[in-house]
């Protein structure tokens, strides 16, 4: 391990001593491996291995960037790099990179997930917890994906650092009947709390549910969110949290800090705390993470930064530096003071929805957007599911929604899933109030 | 790259009596230029290279990969694909259709090289294209411009016989605006890709495509007004034509979206066998004929063999408004009984090829786009689309236009803001009545997979007449 981080610092000596004012570089070791399976039987099983070192350089306010997979490449990728640096723009807004000596927390990363390598059982669990919800003709499919990286981080500013990052998410849909399905993920930084078949038996339960469903009717409703499409929605405030996107007008917190954004009970936070697949205990500027709460009890309190983002918004970074542009690692939403099962109860009528996808925005900056839920869908009359729907469009505003919730539960999941939870969220039930439904005419 | 590793690789894989064995070797030169308000916020540039293994062993595949060149991870990498196809387990066994080895070399040529073009020469371009957008008379509050080059250099080698390299240089831009005025906004991105040398940029015209976008966005601010919801006749323009051509007939056509293998993340697709819609049903009007063809040079989604050593060629997806034609890779086609047409894409050494559109448009009519505008009574022409989005069937569909105008007595009247249609696949092209004789092409980056490979397409067609379609 040392190794690598001397011939990470060596990276930065050299090019320092080319003539560049700051520069970062972080070697990524990743392992990483998927199985894919549909039909209830595994399509292909798949190892990536990847050696990668970042570099990050800065010359007179010029920002250039480059990847280097082999140490013995060093020279040549630096003295390229810095000839583009030479013919490069500068950049008045660029800030530097973070300084100072920091001490990180110990990462909690899960060994076991680095040698993880029969990985199917974990599928055939998922597989048969849903068959015991739904039936042995159930058709599931879905994914089972372990990562464990090794990184290397030295900057030319101070910080140097180690850091190992464990993740492992199974994410299973299962039909029941040609329409109807539903869907579960689990998501962990380790092995110790991953339950695949907690995954599998909702995913079969919400199938069941969900049977012999009928075109939803348009209209404005009060919508109890599940955990997992909550997560999408999450996933969206959340990057518009970012202070670049900020800048570039894609997002509605514009102008917005220090204004009531959502209701009292909302504060929403990033944390990529030991627990959450996104584990990490630096930024890519080496500066230590921590939890940011950008919403608090309604109030927009903050932008995510990097440092220069910070400088631009006269704050400090709060250590969400991707190499441009400020990212959220992690997003939670705080827990309410009522059970998933009193959201329910006290829902005269409404819809239930589990899970979306194909988000897309009008204009990212007013907010106006529309997403199609999938996977269970339900009306909900005095608490109880009264039929099933499909075929619905969500077509509201994403800031007017965040207005208008209600209501969420104690109960928290990490949620995570391909193409709509685009990063990890802790997220519970939530009731929204007012939400605009259409559906193709 | 490194051939000798990759036939090295081949012949390690063949050892162990694999049923198939393919390994593919690619080496990508990347830049990326990222501009915010006309300034350079960074430069990437960088070479990533590595290779993978796919193995069919007892029916299953396994496939693995790395970006460390040495025989010993060579070792390592193919015996890991191979225990994973063993491990797999499958009653029902993985077999692919049938081809025969093709030994070949193809390249994308280059008007003006693009290692030629200095960095200084890039971005000037770039600082250019933002500073005449600026200048443009419309008050344009952020201006977000990237630019993407790589050079891919591909070695494909298969236990049939295959042995295919290949060159092919892409440059792909994307510009997103924001204009301002009387306090609302309006956003439009635009995207732009060619397969080729630094030529692309003469033929897209960018700046004057943006600054009309720019312009239109003030004119929908100042002088849009919502159409009355109804139903109505619509024209929609080549880019709405387009993705409506990608979304609704180039995704439900995948036959490994057919045969549920993306199920539990693109979905699966309306038609299925059993179903009401298969191969011979009628799903729109007999003028429409949606292909997807990566034969078209230059083009964005452009190749001559695909990512399984098959030779590219144009497929009629809906001919004539009836199912036609699948895209298929070779596990698709040997469970349909067919053979592949050639579909099966990666976006990189470290991505299984899945089956993927290339270019996917509507055929060419007869009329003028004038002739479509002249028979309309009342109706909407949206000439281009911001929020769209589909269904996981791909049977419910939404587009939401962005410059579109009111139609009245078969003239072009005020800006309409924001037109939605949202309808079926089966309305929407069964509603078609003409088809002009124009066909225009989009960049776009075609999602799918897990994890994701989004994959360089063209989206396209002429105008398209709907006749009778509700408009809100």
């Amino acid at each position: 391990m040392n190794d690598v981080l001397g011939k990470t610092e060596e990276v930065v000596k050299k090019a320092k001593a080319l003539g560049a004012d700051g520069v970062i570089a972080k070697t990524t070791f990743g392992r990483y491996r998927q199985v894919r399976f549909s039909n209830n039987q595994i399509d292909i099983t798949v190892a990536w291995n990847d050696h990668v070192t970042d570099v990050a350089l800065a010359w007179k306010k010029r920002l250039v960037a480059t990847q280097i997979r082999d140490f013995k490449d060093v020279d040549a990728n630096l003295k390229r790099l810095f000839d583009l640096a030479k013919v490069s723009k500068e950049n008045p807004m660029f800030g530097g990179f973070a300084k100072g000596n920091f001490r990180y927390t110990k990462s909690k990363a899960d060994e076991k997930l680095r040698e993880l390598e029969n990985m199917t059982d974990y599928v055939s669990e998922a597989i048969n917890a849903a068959k015991k919800e739904a039936g042995s003709q159930i058709d599931s499919g879905g994914i089972l994906f372990t990562k464990f990286e090794d990184i290397y981080l030295v900057s030319s500013e101070g910080p140097i650092g180690t850091d190992s990052r464990s993740a492992i998410e199974l994410s299973i849909r299962v039909f029941s009947e040609r329409e109807a399905s539903g869907h579960g993920v689990e998501c962990s930084s380790s092995l110790k709390d991953f339950k695949p078949a907690r995954a599998g038996a909702k995913a079969g339960e919400i199938a069941v549910l969900a049977k012999n469903p009928k075109v939803g009717d348009e209209g404005v409703y009060d919508i109890i969110f599940d955990p997992l499409i909550f997560g999408s929605l999450l996933s969206v405030w959340g990057g518009m949290a970012s202070a670049f996107n900020v800048m570039v007008q894609q997002s509605v917190f514009v102008n917005k800090l220090g204004e009531k954004v959502a209701p009292e009970v909302v504060s929403l936070r990033d944390n990529p705390a030991a627990y959450s697949m996104a584990n990490r205990i630096f930024d890519d500027e080496g500066v230590p993470t921590r939890e940011n709460v950008f919403i608090e009890h309604g109030v927009l309190k903050t932008y995510l930064h990097n440092t220069s983002t910070a400088k631009i918004f006269k704050t400090e970074t709060t250590a969400n530096a991707g190499l441009v542009a400020p990212n959220p690692w992690s997003i939670e939403m705080d827990n309410g003071d009522i059970s998933k099962n009193e959201l329910f109860e006290e829902m005269k009528k409404g819809l239930y929805l589990t899970n979306t996808w194909y988000t897309r925005f009008q204009n990212y900056a007013k907010g106006d957007f529309s997403t199609i839920p999938r996977d269970g869908i339900f009306l909900i009359e005095k608490g109880e599911v009264k039929q099933s729907l499909k075929d619905i469009r969500i077509s509201d505003n994403i800031l007017s929604m965040l207005g208008n919730i209600a209501g969420i539960s104690k109960e928290r999941q990490q949620v995570h899933w391909w193409g709509e939870v685009s990063r990890p969220c802790l997220a519970p039930y939530v009731l929204i109030k007012n939400v605009h439904i259409t559906k193709s005419k | 790259m490194e051939e000798d590793i990759i036939d090295y690789a081949l012949e390690y894989a063949r050892g162990k009596g694999v049923e198939y064995a393919e390994v593919r070797g690619l080496s990508q030169v990347e830049e990326r230029m990222m501009l915010r308000n006309g300034i350079l916020e960074a430069y990437l540039s960088a070479v990533d290279s590595g290779f993978c293994v796919r193995i069919i062993a007892d029916g299953g595949i396994g496939f693995a990969s790395s970006n460390k060149w040495a025989r010993e991870e060579v070792r390592e990498i193919v015996d890991l694909a191979f225990r994973y196809a063993k491990n797999a387990n499958r009653k029902d066994k993985i077999k692919f259709a049938e081809e025969k080895g093709v030994k070949t070399k193809w390249v994308v040529d280059q008007k003006e090289k693009i290692e030629d073009v200095s960095p200084e020469d890039k971005i000037a371009k770039l600082v250019n294209i933002n500073q005449s957008l600026s200048s443009c008379g419309v008050n344009i509050p952020a201006i977000m411009t990237a630019c993407m080059i790589n050079l891919t250099s591909k070695y494909y080698v298969n236990s049939e016989g295959s042995r295919i390299s290949s060159f092919v240089p892409k440059i792909g831009a994307y510009i997103f605006i924001t204009v301002a005025e009387q306090g609302k906004t309006e956003q439009a991105y635009e995207q732009f890709g060619y397969s080729g040398g630094w030529e692309a940029f003469q033929k897209w015209g960018i700046t004057e495509k943006l600054i009309h976008n720019a312009k239109i966005l003030k004119n929908v601010i100042m002088k849009g007004k919502a159409v009355k919801a109804g139903t109505m006749d619509l024209v929609c323009g080549p880019e709405v034509t387009g993705i409506a051509a990608h979304e609704s007939c180039g995704h439900p056509m995948e036959a490994d979206r057919i045969l549920g293998r993306e199920m539990s993340q693109a979905g699966k697709s309306f038609i299925f066998e059993g179903g009401p819609f298969w191969i011979g049903s009628r799903i729109g009007s007999d003028v429409v004929t949606i292909v997807d063809d990566p034969t078209i040079e230059h083009s964005y989604g452009y190749y001559a063999f695909d990512d399984e050593g098959v030779k590219a060629r144009r497929r009629f997806l809906y001919k004539n408004g009836i199912i036609n034609e699948f895209l298929h890779n070779r596990e698709s086609a040997a469970r349909l009984g067919a053979r592949s047409n050639g579909s099966s894409r990666s976006v990189n050494y470290d991505r299984e090829a899945i089956v993927r559109m290339a270019n996917t448009f509507v055929i060419s009519g007869d009329m003028t786009e004038e002739e479509l505008i002249e028979d309309v009574k009342y109706g909407v022409y949206m000439k281009s689309f911001t929020e769209w989005n589909i269904d996981d069937k791909r049977f419910n569909q939404r587009y939401v236009g962005r410059e579109a105008y009111l139609i009245e007595n078969g003239e072009l009247k005020h800006p309409i803001a924001r037109p939605v249609i949202e309808t079926t696949t089966l309305k929407f092209w069964s509603a078609v009545d003409a088809v002009s004789e124009k066909v225009e092409f989009d960049a776009a980056t075609c999602g799918k997979g897990d994890p994701a490979q989004g994959i360089p397409v063209y989206t396209g067609g002429p105008c398209i007449r709907l006749r009778g379609v509700y408009v809100k």
